[in-house]
């Protein structure tokens, strides 16, 4: 297979990430392949500290590899600069966090308004709208952060990347600041609205539950890929 | 794109304005900008009061000055060209009413005066007044508000001058052609021409000002100004309608300068205010540039985005600044309303130009630094949170806000050498100040084994932001200290001067006394035992060449302007010293040299236009001209209040010859008017100078002035509560956190709001101590360096500075740290 070939949304070749330490350099990540088919889901499994974020982070684009090859949708992400991947994550990509990461300042609803204004989207309010009451939260729209639990502002971050129709959605440990009842509403949410859109799904975590719920799972070990799982 | 990305900027930009994050960063600019455009309208609404109508102001748009009559030839030329002349003189003499006596200066005018423009006059004193038409009739006056509250007139009480009397008809509130007097210090009388005979005070040698004004075409005024021109003599001078405007420009430029300065202090701690909101807006906005450049920005459109926001700001301020300042301008107005003469109302929208200017050289130099780190953010960082970008660089930082200081500074000092010495003394003091603050805030914390827990919790806050700590002690300091030396050169200053005069100092002056009256002056002052000293003839001259060469050419660029070069000096003869007088260089004359042509010249006059001895000096005497040898130069004690002088020759030479009035000075108990108004009415042409009412009368000016500059720093003391509001909202999410952290240890509210309390009263303290040092440093110099007085060590400023500084800060520290009081521990759980 060929990263262009079709129907492969994401994929890695040698994909490496090494930092310079007081002690010599660390390697976090070495000789990652992988290839991820449009509207998979993908779960990125491991104990802390096995190198999960920064392939969720290399995947995306919101880092450079050190050595190896990454591409999105056909396009290789070494031949773009910071702001050509910036387009690309534009166009292509969503993201959840762990910690929500909505912008304290602004409500609700101006945080899923954010990218669609970004765009230059009309009717950015209506369709932020939407899909705020489509995650349940049509009573919360002028809500600050602040005011609301961390499901809803894990409910208003999944919105906030649904409302670009991503093709691909980054999830980096969704459910980790939650408790199990609220982790698993959340996880429903995702996985209800990944099938909505059909949407390509990359989820680190380290809850095997949760593991179990994607298409397959991608062990990392000491941030080498232990052995891909199918379900 | 553009437009999309405004409008997100917008959006951005309000949704933050909810949330607070930019009213600091808005304060600051909104104080540097209204500080400027209040003295920018402030000094635009003199120049166009006095300018705009230049003409009116002058009264004419040509004005021959002279110290002599001129011969009536000179004004048929302009009679032929069919233009408008008036004739006006000036001089000054004092006015009786009753046993008061008051200098005045006095003008005699003409019925066609003025040319152009018109007087304003009223009925009463406060009265709404009004222009009038015509000029006091002849046994009429006009009298200035000043005037008739001096002597404590009203219309139709009589006055004398001189030997004749005139009835006060009018009270003249504005009069063209005063330009010359904004700043004078006698207050008018107007006059018709037709009385100056009577008076008796004009005598040959008699120091006089004709004016002789003159309007008409353009070309008719052309034509007699070259006429005119060639033909003049030392003593004359043409005033055209812009000589007018430049004369009155350089008043302008230095009051411009002046509280120009002052305003750059504010205008420079609000660029400090707007670094530290700056960063800390940035900080703020990490995350969002994060997600932004997660969600597709490109490091330009995050940029775009945050500067639009940034000029958003700087507009609002801009506008806000500029109508705070329009209404701040009146406050200047009002209090310098005795000074200035009738100002015009209308001012045009342009002052508020340099307050914008201001603005974006402050958010250039000030905020744009830290601001560029926004587009390095790196978008892992929503990954990780403890991705931050590399801090601004310091040579960026500092650089860019030196170089909008030196912007600001030349804009206001319009001279390089002058703005690189006031950069270079400014970063000095606050390299100084900053050092003894640092060390200040240690010592503070040495303390901490000695204070209570309330203290300790302070100082240690103190020392442990320290950076922030010196720039608030810096910015309180210096505010405090210029307010320090403002009170201490207003109430101390004089006093100490006055009180260092000898008792019986002299304290009057009687000059214009008329040879043929100077023995019967000796013999007043004798009869009544007034101790007064030898009455010293007084020649008026002009010096015009130095070794042949013309004095304008023979001395150094800066010393063209000196006063003593632009206009007649007071020359005499003496046989002996004066007592006061030691000579440095040369000798004094023997009484061989009698009629030979030698000079004495004062030895710091000497000193700046390059004269030595042995030099040949010209002078012109009316229309004599003379040449003198330097045979000594001589020290002179100015302030002995003795009639002194830069020239003096030896006895029997020419200077005899010319005509010649007297002067003396003399010691008079104060409370003894009465002799002064016998004097006057024996010797009707003499002017008696009080120099009690006049020193009165500058302490008047200089008050005003020095209330003016206090009005000023006002805006500096604002611009350094931004600066401690901004360093306290940088320390906010630390106090914030640390407050809830000891409530859940169990500190009380009244703990918490006792420690603040200490913080910034420490701070307020320290601050006050900086201050007091540095005033009593500077105050050491300007007394004993400046004004040569004995310095005393300025012990209240020791008091006043710190228990200033402590209430101040104090109060605006513990206003500032409320929140903290109100965080609950319950915030600590929320946390993240």
């Amino acid at each position: 297979m060929t990263p262009a070939e079709d129907n492969i949304i994401v994929a890695a070749r040698g994909l490496g990430r090494r930092v310079a330490t007081a002690a010599g350099p660390l390697e976090i990540l070495s000789g990652i392949d992988l290839e991820i088919n449009a509207a998979e889901s993908v779960a990125i499994v491991g104990v802390s500290g096995s190198g999960k974020s920064t392939l969720l982070g290399l995947l995306a684009g919101l880092d450079l590899p050190s050595s190896g090859e990454v591409w999105l949708a056909g396009q290789r992400l070494n031949d773009l600069d910071e702001d050509g991947r910036a387009r690309v994550r534009g166009q292509l990509t969503g993201f959840v966090f762990q910690s929500f990461q909505l912008l304290e300042s602004l409500t609700a609803l101006e945080n899923v308004m954010l990218p669609l204004e970004l765009s230059g989207s009309p009717g950015a309010r209506q369709q932020a709208r939407e899909l705020l009451a489509r995650v349940g939260l049509e009573a919360r729209l002028g809500h600050y952060p602040r005011q609301l639990s961390g499901g809803e502002q894990q409910r208003v971050a999944i919105a906030r990347a649904f409302s670009m129709q991503p093709a691909i959605l980054f999830a980096d440990e969704p459910t980790g600041n939650l408790d199990t009842d609220t982790g698993a509403h959340i996880i429903d949410l995702l996985f209800e609205l990944n099938r909505e859109h059909a949407t390509t799904l990359i989820l680190v975590t380290h809850d095997d539950r949760i593991a179990a719920r994607c298409g397959r799972a991608i062990r990392l070990d000491g941030g080498r890929i232990q052995g891909a799982q199918s379900q | 794109m553009t437009a999309a990305r405004w409008r997100l900027a917008l959006r951005l930009l309000m949704r933050d304005w909810r949330a607070g994050e930019q009213r600091i960063l808005l304060a600051a600019l909104v104080i540097a900008i209204a500080a400027t455009t209040a003295i920018s309208y402030f000094t635009d609404r003199l120049a166009s009061g006095m300018l705009n109508s230049s003409a009116e102001f002058l009264g004419a748009d040509l004005a021959l000055v002279s110290s002599r009559r001129v011969d009536a030839d000179w004004l048929d030329p302009a009679r032929e060209r069919d233009l408008g002349i008036a004739e006006t003189l000036e001089f000054a003499s004092v006015v009786l009413h009753g046993e008061q006596l008051q200098l005045a200066s006095i003008k005699a005018v003409d019925a066609s005066f003025p040319l152009r423009g018109s007087m304003r006059t009223s009925q009463a004193i406060y009265a709404g007044d009004s222009a009038t038409a015509g000029v006091p009739q002849p046994g009429e006056a006009w009298a200035a508000p000043r005037l008739m509250q001096a002597l404590g007139l009203s219309a139709g009480d009589l006055v004398e001058v001189g030997d004749t009397r005139l009835m006060i008809s009018r009270v003249l509130t504005f009069e063209p052609g005063q330009m010359r007097d904004v700043f004078g210090v006698a207050p008018r009388l107007l006059m018709n021409m037709a009385d100056v005979p009577a008076t008796g005070v004009v005598q040959p040698g008699s120091r006089l000002s004709w004016q002789y004004l003159f309007a008409g075409s353009a070309a008719a005024i052309s034509q007699y100004r070259q006429w005119v021109e060639g033909r003049l003599q030392a003593g004359q001078e043409l005033l055209g309608v812009r000589e007018g405007r430049r004369a009155l420009g350089t008043a302008l430029e230095r009051a411009e300068r002046f509280l120009g300065l002052a305003v750059l202090a504010a205008i420079v701690l609000a660029g400090v205010a707007v670094a530290m909101a700056v960063r800390r807006y940035t900080e703020r906005h990490f995350d969002m540039s994060a997600m932004l450049r997660c969600l597709g920005a490109t490091q330009g459109d995050i940029l775009v985005i945050f500067l639009l926001q940034l000029l958003l700001i700087g507009l609002l301020a801009g506008i806000t600044g500029c109508l705070l300042g329009w209404l701040a301008q009146w406050g200047l107005v009002i209090l310098l309303a005795d000074l200035l003469p009738a100002v015009s109302a209308t001012t045009g929208l342009w002052p508020m130009l340099p307050g914008l200017a201001t603005g974006l050289i402050i958010l250039a130099g000030f905020a744009l630094p830290p601001l560029m780190r926004l587009r390095e953010v790196p978008p892992l960082r929503v990954l990780r949170r403890d991705l931050v970008p590399l801090p601004a660089r310091s040579w960026l930082v500092y650089g860019a806000a030196m170089l909008a200081v030196v912007a600001l500074m030349w804009r206001y000092t319009q001279n390089w050498p002058l703005t690189l010495a006031v950069l270079a003394g400014s970063v000095a003091a606050v390299l100084v100040l900053g050092l003894v603050g640092f060390v200040l805030l240690a010592l503070g914390r040495r303390l901490n084994g000695r204070v209570g827990a309330a203290w300790r919790f302070g100082l240690n806050n103190l020392w442990r932001n320290r950076q922030s700590s010196v720039s608030q002690v810096l910015a309180f300091g210096l505010t405090l200290m210029a307010m320090a030396m403002i009170a201490l050169v207003r109430s101390d200053l004089l006093t100490t001067w006055q009180n260092q005069l000898p008792d019986n100092a002299p304290n009057h002056f009687a000059v214009n006394i008329l040879p043929h009256e100077v023995e019967a002056m000796r013999d007043f002052l004798d009869v009544r035992g007034v101790p007064a000293t030898k009455i010293y003839p007084m020649v008026r001259g002009r010096l015009v060449s130095i070794n042949a060469v013309a004095v304008r050419e023979a001395v150094t660029k800066e010393e063209r302007s000196n006063n003593a070069l632009n206009r007649e000096l007071n020359l005499t003869w003496a046989g002996r010293l004066p007592a006061d007088n030691a000579i440095v260089d040369g000798l004094w004359w023997l009484p061989g040299d009698a009629g030979r042509a030698l000079v004495s010249v004062e030895s710091r006059l000497a000193d700046r236009l390059g004269i030595r001895t042995g030099d040949v000096l010209g002078f012109t005497v009316g229309s004599e001209e003379i040449t003198a040898e330097v045979a000594s130069l001589r020290a002179v004690q100015w302030d002995s209040f003795r009639p002194n002088f830069y020239m003096v020759f030896p006895p029997g030479g020419v200077l005899e010859t010319l005509p010649a009035t007297y002067i003396t000075s003399f010691y008079l108990p104060s409370g003894d008017k009465q002799l002064l108004v016998d004097m006057v009415r024996q010797f009707p042409a003499v002017t008696v100078l009080e120099l009690d009412l006049i020193m009165a009368e500058v302490g008047r000016i200089f008050r005003q002035v020095t209330l003016a500059v206090e009005y000023v720093l006002l805006f500096v003391l604002l611009a350094g509560f931004a600066v401690l509001f901004a360093a306290l909202q940088n320390s906010l999410d630390q106090r914030l956190h640390e407050g809830a952290l000891l409530r859940a240890l169990g500190a009380s509210r009244r703990q918490l709001r006792a420690g603040h309390l200490a913080e910034y009263t420490a701070l307020g303290v320290i601050a006050g101590l900086v201050a007091a040092m540095g005033t009593e440093c500077l105050a050491w110099l300007l007394y004993r360096e400046v004004m040569h007085l004995d310095y005393s060590f300025k012990w209240p400023v020791w008091i006043a500075a710190p228990l200033l500084g402590a209430l101040l800060v104090g109060c605006a520290g513990y206003w500032g740290t409320r929140p903290v009081l109100q965080q609950t521990p319950l915030t600590l759980l929320r946390e993240r």
